[in-house]
């Protein structure tokens, strides 16, 4: 930001600390960018809830397909990778700057952990024959069963879009962070760059039980 | 120095962080896109002189108004008052320096370009036909046209709304001078706030849509398709839930500029000022709440269409009360018809025309006979162009002296705006007694006896074009050969008037301190 | 925030979700009929509040950031309930020919 901290937000509060001032600015621009992808999601489940009561039979059939273990592993995994960012954050605020370089790097690892399960997994979708559009073989239940199966690939696979970004913006803040300064403004980045992994994390965590908790116990 | 001074070369234009220019980058690329937009409304009209579609094929007349449908709503009216005014205005007009985050404000502006760029290429490489809402089974079954190349540009230019609007409203939360209170900011900025709320939670829907109906198209297979058990009003209730909300987005602004211009012009406090803020964050967030009435026809249930046609009648009200308030305005005010005043009277008047019609077609039973005519046409120009247009127009004219730090020709200006407002109910007028006696929407050949009142909105489409030229004429002449402006012709009210035309590049050279209400004039005093 | 605390509530909220996380997990294989969604959603309703309140400092957030965050699962309400209303009150026709219940 480029505005001298004295001129601003002086009409409502008179706050006037220019390192809170940043910090918390750069905090309300993430979490209304995270409004933005949340809506982005919400047509999806917006879908996914159509399917859903549209035939709860089909969609419980369709949804053995999807391989629990790995879902649920990846779910522990995910959340561990936020518990090692908000570490990471914490170090950040502290001004250690080694120990954060370090949560970020294993916030970053278990992040390519949950992706390369998700491509295990994808691997054995398309073995399988549940791609719809592309390799689709599955004999019964063929309607709700495609449905199911192109919004599991939508939501997955743009959820691991985001995900590959949150992975490669991190090494790259961690990198960065090889230099001996830990100025503010680097802290606030990653500071937000938490905010989004969260927000990734918690995505996850409502796409889950969506698409692998559906029929567990037939 | 002024901002203009700040650099030469076209390099330091396209890689400014400078919100002014940023506003300008944009009213360039949206009037080359008002003028695409518009050749397609000209060949049109053209076609549409006769009974027979006999100037274009059907199949072609189907892409002229998709691409008409496209350009003027995605590249041209949603970004038009917040992209060019608002960007320029809105840190000025609450004393702060710069927008919250200059560098996410010039890449808006990089990725406009780059989904142009996919829209124009999908026209060059010919065209779409399904018409400006995509609707499914059509677009992903059916339609043998560039649907996908077409929605990935529109896919595109969203994000571009999406980062103006959180840019917006960081700004206005956190960059307020000293004393600029909430309830102290111009109207201008409460309109573009509320723009900007609605920006960022309703464009990501469309994305989204955009994305699955790209899916679907791409891989015959999805959630729109009933072979499969999906649903095609389910791509009409997510494209309507940000096509609705979308509506407020090109008219929240122009009622922003419309507050600005009328109080200037009445040289009166606006009536009701608290009444106008509330009643635009009312719009907003009615506005979300009423999408199903483009789909009372569509095979949506006949409850859910009563709950949409009862909401849609309550979103009226908070309109009402601004067009009441204007009204009240400009009751015993010092009326000065200028240029931009034309225009703001021409809002309020065909705004509320358009409003009215709207009221008609919210009513389910009459919808039925009138949805898909050219009624729902002309409603909607009657808003989006007699409404929004005029008032981005007057804006244009009012700020241009800030802007440009020249004078533009009040005669030609008046011209111009008593052109267009002739030109623009001759056009549509007599669509709405097309629409009533039965002419439907999107077809290039109809029954004879229709002919006497297309030819009649031809007409006024030829005197629209000149009116939309004459300013191209005298205010880029005024850019090379008009007088310099002084700070503040028009003696206004607001921040931005208080800093020389045009502003120096940080805007104010010492940081305002705010301690008056808003719009205080008096009509005692004259312009002088 | 001073340094144990601030670790110790992120390992407990660590320590929940995973807990939280077994929960889902077993009681997805219990047959408890339309319980089981309810209660699959919400738990993750809850991990995901945990995750908002305390990796993301909503919990010492300013009233406008609570706001700002509360506003978009606000709109998605919006979005599935006038939807929704469209979908239970449908009255649907199959056409002859379809095949019974969507498959």
């Amino acid at each position: 930001m480029s505005a001298a901290p004295r001129e601003i937000d002086a009409g409502a509060r008179g706050e006037l600390d220019p390192r809170a001032w940043r910090a918390e600015t750069a905090s309300l621009g993430m979490w209304v960018f995270l409004a933005t992808e949340l809506m982005f999601f919400g047509g999806l489940f917006l879908a996914y809830l159509y399917l859903r009561t549209h035939d709860p039979e089909g969609v419980a059939a369709a949804s053995v397909h999807t391989h629990e273990w790995l879902g649920t592993i990846n779910t522990a995994i995910l959340l561990t990778s936020s518990f090692a960012m908000a570490l990471a954050v914490h170090a950040a605020k502290q001004a250690r700057r080694k120990a954060a370089q370090r949560l970020l790097v294993v916030t970053a690892a278990f992040g390519l952990a949950f992706l390369a399960v998700k491509g295990i997994e994808y691997g054995l979708e398309w073995r399988d024959g549940l791609v719809p559009g592309l390799h689709f073989t599955l004999a019964q239940n063929t309607r709700t069963a495609t449905l199911f199966f192109f919004l599991y690939f939508v939501a997955t696979g743009i959820h691991a879009v985001h995900l590959a970004i949150g992975v490669l913006t991190v090494l790259w803040i961690a990198w960065r962070l090889r230099a001996a300064a830990l100025p503010d403004w680097r802290v606030d980045e990653i500071d937000v760059l938490g905010l989004y992994w969260h927000f990734v994390d918690a995505i996850w965590i409502f796409l889950y039980p969506l698409f692998y908790l559906v029929n567990l116990n037939a | 120095m002024s901002y203009l001074e700040e650099g030469f070369t076209l390099r330091s234009w396209l890689t400014t962080r400078d919100h002014k220019r940023i506003g300008i980058l944009y009213a360039v690329a949206i009037t080359v896109f008002f003028f695409l937009g518009g050749a397609a409304a000209a060949i049109i009209r053209l076609e549409l002189l006769t009974p027979q579609g006999d100037l274009v094929s059907a199949d072609t007349y189907n892409k002229l108004f998709t691409i008409h449908g496209v350009v003027m709503v995605w590249f041209f009216l949603i970004p038009s008052i917040p992209s060019t005014l608002g960007n320029f205005l809105l840190p000025m007009m609450i004393g702060a320096r710069e927008v919250a985050f200059p560098r996410l404000n010039i890449v808006s502006w990089y990725i406009y370009v780059l989904g142009a760029t996919f829209t124009v290429g999908a026209v060059i490489a010919g065209g779409v036909d399904t018409g400006w809402t995509f609707y499914t089974p059509l677009s992903t079954l059916f339609s043998n046209t560039h649907v996908v190349a077409a929605v990935m540009g529109v896919f595109i230019v969203g994000f571009s709304s999406i980062l103006t609007g959180l840019n917006f409203i960081v700004t206005v939360h956190r960059m307020r001078a000293p004393g600029m209170t909430w309830f102290r900011m111009p109207l201008f900025v409460w309109a573009n706030y509320a723009t900007s709320l609605i920006l960022v939670l309703a464009t990501p829907v469309l994305a989204m849509t955009l994305l699955l109906l790209a899916a679907e198209r791409l891989l015959h297979v999805g959630i729109f398709d009933p072979a499969l058990g999906g649903d095609p009003l389910l791509f009409q209730h997510l494209f309507w839930f940000y096509s609705h909300p979308a509506v407020y987005i090109m008219v929240l602004p122009a009622m922003g500029v419309v507050s600005e211009i009328i109080t200037c012009f009445a040289r009166k406090r606006i009536f009701g000022y608290k009444f106008m803020c509330y009643a635009i964050l009312g719009i907003a967030g009615f506005g979300f709440l009423v999408w199903g009435h483009h789909m009372f026809v569509s095979g949506q249930s006949a409850y859910a269409g009563m709950v949409f046609s009862m909401l849609s009648f309550m979103v009226a009200v908070p309109s009402a009360i601004k067009v009441f308030n204007w009204t009240a305005t400009l009751y015993k005010g010092s009326i000065e018809l200028t240029a931009p005043m034309l225009y703001a009277l021409g809002f309020v008047g065909l705004f509320t025309i358009g409003g009215m019609t709207g009221l008609y077609l919210a009513a389910i039973a009459l919808d039925v006979h009138l949805t898909d005519t050219y009624f729902v046409i002309a409603h909607f120009h009657y808003i989006m162009v007699g409404g929004s247009v005029m008032a981005y127009l007057g804006g244009i004219h009012f700020w241009w002296p800030k802007i440009t730090g020249r004078l533009y020709s009040e005669a030609w200006g008046r011209v111009a705006a008593i052109t267009i407002f002739a030109g623009f109910n001759l056009t549509f007028f007599p669509q709405y007694l097309l629409g009533f006696l039965g002419m439907p929407r999107r077809y290039h050949s109809y029954p004879p006896e229709f002919q006497l009142l297309n030819v009649l909105s031809s007409a006024g489409a030829a005197v629209l074009a000149v009116g939309y030229l004459l300013p191209l004429v005298y205010l880029g002449w005024s850019l090379f050969l008009g007088k310099r402006a002084p700070p503040n012709p028009w003696q206004a009210r607001g921040l931005e008037w208080k800093t020389a035309s045009p502003p120096p590049k940080e805007n104010f050279h010492e940081t305002p301190e705010v301690d008056a209400v808003p719009y205080a004039y008096d009509p005692e005093e004259k312009l002088a | 925030m001073k340094t144990v605390p601030a670790l110790r509530a992120y390992a407990i909220t660590w320590a929940a979700l995973l807990a939280l996380l077994a929960l889902t997990f077993a009681l997805a294989h219990l047959r408890l009929g339309a319980f089981n969604a309810v209660a699959s959603l919400v738990i993750a309703a809850v991990k995901a509040a945990l995750v908002a309140l305390f990796f993301m400092h909503l919990r010492r957030g300013r009233a406008l950031l609570v706001l700002f965050a509360l506003v978009a699962p606000f709109a998605l309400a919006i979005l599935f309930a006038l939807s929704g209303a469209d979908y239970i009150t449908r009255e649907v026709h199959p056409a002859p020919w379809a095949a019974p219940h969507g498959r």
